[in-house]
């Protein structure tokens, strides 16, 4: 995981830059100084020491040494000594030593002269006795004494400041000791301390870091001032502007000409323009959204309006036995232009309307109330549907601004013989289901859709219905919705969703197709409206079975087949109450445990043989014989009684007979009662 | 079904019209149970009830059960045939029933 980096200010960063980057330069500058007054100060040591040397090496008579060499030293050998230890000190040296070199290797010498003063570096050296012979001491002396012997160069130096074995840090200058002749005879070493050669240099670098230092220093101060006015406190106005705004406190601000740098300028007349603007488009979205609401409320009520501007409310006709009808309407927007419609005209003429409006959206549904209201309120007027549907067209046409139109399909059926005369204005043709056949889509003249042109006339058709079969109308949402992979349902698609489902209830059918469709699309959005009515001109025969899901919201169906039923049998009223009492008791048990937490189906038939009825409850729940229960005892007081109960009890009082058995995977219940 | 109150200090009278059926039952029940509290007399007015179901008469029974700890019940103006099932269920010798 990265580490947080400790926050800092600007200031701050900027100034720890410029005064790293100042030490940094400054050291720099000190070290390439002192290496470069090292050398020359070392070189001029070197020179000077040398130059004393030579002036030693005067005092040195050459021809002498040769013959200390054979014969050992003589008088002039202690004078000589005696002035080389007198200049020794003088100069203020370590040593001044002579020696003679072998000169076959370089690897041994013998000293004469020495002269010591250990006071000058608190050495301790000791004077070697004339004569006394050593070991070159290393290979860089036994160069240089060659180099000496062989006149190469007028003196050498030895640098000794690397030293380990407790001596004090010196250079030995190698002068060359002469004879008359000119020969080099032996070799003059003066040993010089480097203390306050190095005290030099120490006092040299103190002085150059301080300088360096200092001058760091106030170039950091000035840099630092400049850019604290010219940079540093423009940001940091900035960001205190910044942090205030966004913490909330919506006033634009007003940063201005804060400062001569071009581009912190631009920043802050950039962050001067965005407040304005943010605060300006803050205003504007809280007034849009404001906005939005209102007009969601008002879709919302102008959905309500149109989904209570057609027949909503199903069972449509439930005192209707001779046809049932169920219709759906699906806006893809929350209201929509499709829409469906039926109405009695009379107690035998059922009007059947479908159509869809271009486009979509609140102008669609607004053409879709003024279509609607016309058809209806035309066909109420009597006439054929091509006479309603030429009708619609003049009204519409004359008031049609916005060029819409709309497809429309309008039948009206002669319930007592099943004989539909309809008409169309370009909608999709409808399907038909034959009794015990499958649905087809049933192929008829077209006419020009409603609103295109005035003066156009429509053809009536004739379609004959059939006890049982059933009559279905969409509009395009159902053949083409559309699923993710672009892929639609088509036609031929409906149909096979259709046929699934073609012995059940128009209710069950519709539900069916709804359920399909949306499995069908999946993810994808519903792009176009999706209408559909189907009507079932229904068998007399099946007018005495009733099949519908076993649920308590159904009871209301239940009984008004039955009331109508027994109604129609001249049933007294006395009779009809314990009946309907009875069947509320065993429905409501099938709807309540027949099928558990789920929904099954029940079927109530009704059967009058010569005076009695017979009703009889078929489900394929689970097994049960309600009538095994133990009868209630009524003769308990309030509080020892059981509150439930008292449904199959009574309903056993009230019937003549009742009787269960369990066949063909249903539980059969049958009750009799003589009128 | 329609359900009316009257309420005079702790007595309360509800009158009650039309079906009381498995579908209306709890709709009642909520309404009883709303307006309980307290209650020392409560009357029961079925004049205008054509219709109960054991849905109905389990509420009556449980109403009877609640107004036995805290007051009296009475039941007036039964249907004839309301009554029926009232004498069918034996309701009738365990309420007051005028």
């Amino acid at each position: 995981m990265k580490k947080n980096k400790k926050s800092t200010t600007l200031a701050a960063s900027v100034i720890r830059g410029i005064v790293t980057a100042l030490v940094l330069f400054s050291l720099l500058v000190s070290v390439i100084g002192f290496i470069w007054f090292a050398e020359s100060l070392k070189s001029e040591y070197a020179k000077s020491t040398y130059r004393m040397a030579d002036t030693a090496a005067t005092l040195i008579d050459g021809d002498n040494l040769l013959k200390y060499v054979n014969e050992g030293i003589d008088e002039q050998y202690h004078e000589v000594k005696e002035k080389l230890g007198i200049f020794c000190r003088k100069i203020y040296v370590t040593m001044i030593y002579v020696i003679v070199v072998d000169t076959s290797d370089y690897g041994r010498f013998q000293s004469f002269y020495n002269t010591v003063y250990n006071e000058v570096d608190n050495t301790d050296y000791d004077e070697w006795e004339p004569g006394h012979k050593r070991d070159t001491t290393n290979d860089d002396y036994r160069m240089k004494y060659k180099a000496i012997y062989e006149g190469k160069s007028d003196y050498e130096t030895v640098y000794r400041l690397h030293i380990t074995d407790g001596k004090k840090q010196h250079i030995t200058t190698l002068v060359p000791v002469k004879n008359s002749s000119g020969e080099v005879v032996g070799i003059l070493c003066m040993q010089r301390p480097v203390s306050s050669l190095r005290n030099q240099m120490l006092q040299f670098l103190s002085t150059i870091v301080f300088i360096a230092l200092i001058l760091s220093a106030v170039t950091a101060i000035i840099v630092t001032k400049r850019n604290k006015k010219n940079f540093v406190a423009p940001i940091q106005k900035i960001a205190e502007e910044t942090v205030r705004f966004s913490s909330g406190d919506m006033i634009a601000g007003k940063l201005g000409e804060i400062s001569h740098v071009e581009e912190i300028r631009n920043l802050a007349n950039s962050i001067d323009k965005m407040e304005e603007d943010m605060i300006h488009y803050i205003e504007n979205l809280t007034s849009v959204t404001a906005e939005k609401e209102r007009i969601g409320a008002e879709l919302d009520i102008a959905k309500t309006i149109q989904e209570n501007s057609i027949p909503n409310i199903f069972p449509a006709f439930p005192e209707r036995n001779d046809f049932d009808i169920f219709a759906s309407m699906t806006p893809a927007k929350e209201v929509g232009g499709d829409f469906y419609n039926f109405f009695l005209v009379d107690d035998d003429h059922l009007a059947l309307v479908i159509a869809d409006v271009s486009g979509k959206g609140v102008p669609a549904a607004l053409f879709m109330m003024v279509t609607n209201i016309i058809i209806s309120d035309r066909t109420h007027m009597g006439g054929t549907p091509a006479e309603i549907l030429a009708f619609t067209n003049k009204n519409i046409c004359e008031h049609n601004k916005a060029d819409m139109f709309v497809t429309v399909w309008l039948g009206i059926l002669e319930l007592s013989t099943g004989k539909m005369i309809a008409a169309n204005a370009g909608h999709d043709d409808p399907a038909i289901c034959r009794k015990d056949g499958s649905f087809e889509i049933v192929k008829n003249k077209r006419g020009l859709v409603i609103g295109a042109m005035d003066g156009v006339v429509y053809k009536d058709f004739e379609i004959q219905l059939n006890k049982g079969d059933k009559f279905f109308l969409y509009t395009d949402g159902l053949p083409e919705a559309t699923n993710a992979d672009e892929k639609m349902i088509t036609i031929d698609g409906m149909l096979k969703i259709l046929n699934c489902h073609k012995e059940k209830s128009p209710m069950e059918i519709l539900n069916g197709i709804n359920e399909s469709v949306k499995q069908f699309v999946g993810d994808a959005s519903q792009f176009d409206d999706l209408t559909m009515l189907c009507v079932e001109y229904k068998d007399e025969e099946c007018n005495n079975i009733l099949t519908l899901d076993a649920t308590v919201e159904n009871l209301r169906r239940v009984l008004s087949f039955v009331d109508d039923l027994l109604e129609k049998n001249d049933c007294p009223m006395k009779t009809q109450m314990q009946i309907d009492l009875s069947v509320e008791e065993i429905y409501v048990n099938i709807a309540n445990y027949a099928y558990g937490e789920g929904v099954g189906k029940a079927e109530i038939s009704f059967e009058n043989n010569n005076g009695e009825i017979t009703i009889t409850f078929r489900d394929s729940g689970t097994p049960y014989n309600p009538l095994d229960k133990a009868d209630p005892d009524i003769t308990l007081s309030a509080e020892e009684r059981d509150i439930g109960g008292l449904g199959i009890f009574m309903t056993k009082k009230n019937m003549d007979r009742v009787s269960y058995e369990y066949k063909d995977g249903q539980n059969v219940l049958t009750m009799k009662k003589h009128l | 079904m329609q359900i009316t109150k009257e309420k005079n200090g702790n007595a309360l009278t509800i009158s009650v019209s039309g079906r009381v059926d498995t579908v209306t039952a709890p709709e009642l029940e909520k309404f009883i149970n709303e307006n309980i509290d307290g209650v020392t007399d409560l009357v029961l007015d079925l004049k205008e009830m054509n219709y109960t179901s054991s849905a109905g008469l389990r509420i009556i029974l449980k109403t009877q059960k609640l107004m036995n700890k805290q007051g009296v019940m009475k039941i007036v103006n039964v249907q004839s045939d309301v009554m029926e099932v009232f004498e069918m269920t034996g309701f009738v010798d365990i309420m007051t029933i005028e």
